[in-house]
């Protein structure tokens, strides 16, 4: 009676936990798995029907000339410009849009503490920290340093984040075909891409399987799972990786593998505003250097 | 402030500033991706440049792979998006944090490190795509370190531990244990070149990086390692044939 007792409230938790799981997805924070969010979200942007190329090659240069330029400013225009596509022209939730840009926070974090902050025997600098075996300094233009790295950081983020979040990775592989990427290798990333999936799928029925039997219930347990869940999804992955090949040559596959791509159309007004806001970047740039 | 504490309070603040460091940022571990933005644009195709090489000797020796056996396509392309799916799995920790394989040093030893630096760049670019992990400027860095780097270390230290008859299992464990500190060890300095130290230059930097990245790194090695060997021993226990299969891309685990 206990006994079923105490299994009727863990089950009860472990759906309070997918419940909790599903309505994750707005929370601002570092999370993972969030592979399908980014690809879902790029699907159903409103800058989905926007030119692919169009739009990697204008967020690729955005990002360049965030970096190249070095400078705060054009760093904080990239940030409201992308922020106004992604958001306001794409229709993505502002809370869904800050916890994409928060993913790599950590790494923010800790690489730009490690370039702030310099250690050395003699308490130099102007702030400094005595840590038993040395000093810890500081001094205002090495955070000032950090804020504007932090701010670069973010503005190269949010430039690349625009294209990600509204062009499915199928079409910004169509521009790399235009671009001449050799052909082996697009092959693989149109397979790769939608292996992904598949392999993800899987994968989430074995996780459930094995967490519906207690498989992660302590840390050793939890392991050897992840290890037996690892190594099967090898084995099945190959034996798809068969079948696959052979429903292709079924179909007449005879070395070319051919996606379908739409066409969209490049309107004048796209390529004037993306100019302008381009050569607005550069002059602020030159401006303020 | 120097003058206004006694050392007995500046231990205090030292060792609280030390337990901040080591718990605050341990609940999110991941492999070392250089962020986008991080690395000034001379350094961005310095390491682009570097890897052409080696992604050029991987590209080779797929084609050969391919042209003998049209078949491995599937068998390659299910290999990347293993690795893709491996590296973004949470594995089980310690403190209830997230964190997540390379899946590199395994890779290397089922598939060989030449396919592996190809397969390890797709992989990177759809981490930036699909996880933001990563980015395109850093894209050169990031595949010399995780792509090229870390699997050749993991699979020297196979084969050379293989060689000297070592159990197989602690060679594994070694392997990917130590290609991920590896990799770990070459992002710190493609950061510390980035930013050299004041102070004491380049050299001085690295330590900074590698001591800041040092607690959430070297159990996530430790971890990685264990779980590797769990997987290999799952799959000589279950998958022989498939084993067998996979030499065709490398004369990996046969």
């Amino acid at each position: 009676m206990e006994n079923s007792l105490g299994k009727s409230i863990n089950f009860i938790r472990t759906s309070e936990k997918a419940e909790h799981q599903v309505t994750h997805h707005h929370k601002i924070g570092h999370k993972h798995g969030e592979g399908s969010a980014i690809d879902f979200y790029a699907y159903a942007s409103k800058l989905r029907c926007w030119n692919p190329t169009f739009k990697v090659v204008f967020s690729f240069l955005t990002l360049l000339l965030c970096i190249g330029l070095n400078n705060p400013f054009v760093s904080i225009a990239v940030i409201i410009g992308m922020a106004y596509l992604t958001v306001l022209k794409g229709g993505l939730s502002l809370a869904a849009y800050i916890s994409v840009l928060m993913i790599p926070i950590t790494f923010i974090i800790m690489g730009t503490i490690a370039i702030g902050v310099d250690f050395s025997s003699q308490p130099i600098g102007q702030f400094n920290l005595f840590l038993g075996f040395g000093y810890l300094f500081t001094s205002v233009d090495k955070l000032q340093e950090m804020a504007f790295l932090m701010l670069k950081v973010f503005g190269a983020i949010s430039a690349m984040i625009m294209m990600t979040l509204s062009t499915p990775s199928s079409e910004i592989i169509g521009v790399l075909r235009k671009a001449h990427v050799p052909k082996l290798i697009i092959e693989l990333m149109n397979l790769i891409y939608r292996y992904i999936f598949i392999l993800m799928d899987v994968f989430n029925n074995m996780r459930n399987s094995a967490d519906s039997r207690q498989g992660y219930c302590d840390f050793k347990t939890s392991c050897t799972t992840f290890g037996s869940v690892a190594s099967n999804l090898l084995v099945v992955s190959l034996k798809k990786a068969n079948a696959y090949y052979t429903a292709m040559e079924a179909r007449g596959y005879e070395g070319d593998l051919i996606f379908l791509e739409d066409e969209k159309k490049m309107p004048m007004r796209h390529l004037v505003i993306g100019a302008a806001f381009i050569i607005f970047l550069i002059i602020l740039g030159i401006m303020t250097h | 402030m120097n003058t206004s504490l006694n050392i007995r309070e500046k231990r205090f603040i030292a060792v609280v500033a030390a337990i901040a460091l080591v718990f605050g940022f341990t609940p999110v571990a991941n492999a070392m991706h250089i962020m986008e933005g991080y690395l000034p644009v001379g350094f961005c195709i310095a390491w682009g440049v570097i890897c052409i090489p080696f992604l050029i000797a991987g590209y080779m020796s797929m084609k050969k792979t391919l042209k003998e056996n049209p078949k491995t396509i599937t068998l390659l392309a299910m290999a990347g998006a293993y690795v893709f799916v491996l590296s973004s799995l949470k594995i089980p920790s310690v403190t209830g944090s997230c964190s997540h394989m390379t899946g590199t040093g395994l890779g290397a030893i089922l598939f060989g490190p030449a396919p592996i630096s190809i397969l390890g760049l797709i992989v990177l670019v759809f981490q930036s795509t699909l996880l933001a992990h990563g980015g395109v400027t850093t894209l050169g860095a990031n595949t010399f370190s995780m792509a090229v780097a870390g699997p050749f270390a993991a699979y020297g230290i196979y084969k050379l531990g293989l060689k000297l008859k070592i159990n197989k299992h602690v060679v594994v464990f070694l392997a990917a244990a130590l290609g991920d500190f590896f990799t770990y060890l070459i992002t710190s300095f493609q950061l510390a070149l980035a930013y050299p130290s004041e102070a004491g230059g380049v050299a001085a930097s690295s330590i900074k990086f590698l001591a800041v990245f040092a607690p959430t790194q070297i159990p996530l090695a430790i971890i990685e390692g264990i779980l590797t060997v769990v997987i290999i021993i799952g799959l000589e226990t279950y998958a022989q044939p498939e084993l067998n299969d996979l030499g065709y891309l490398t004369g990996g685990v046969r």
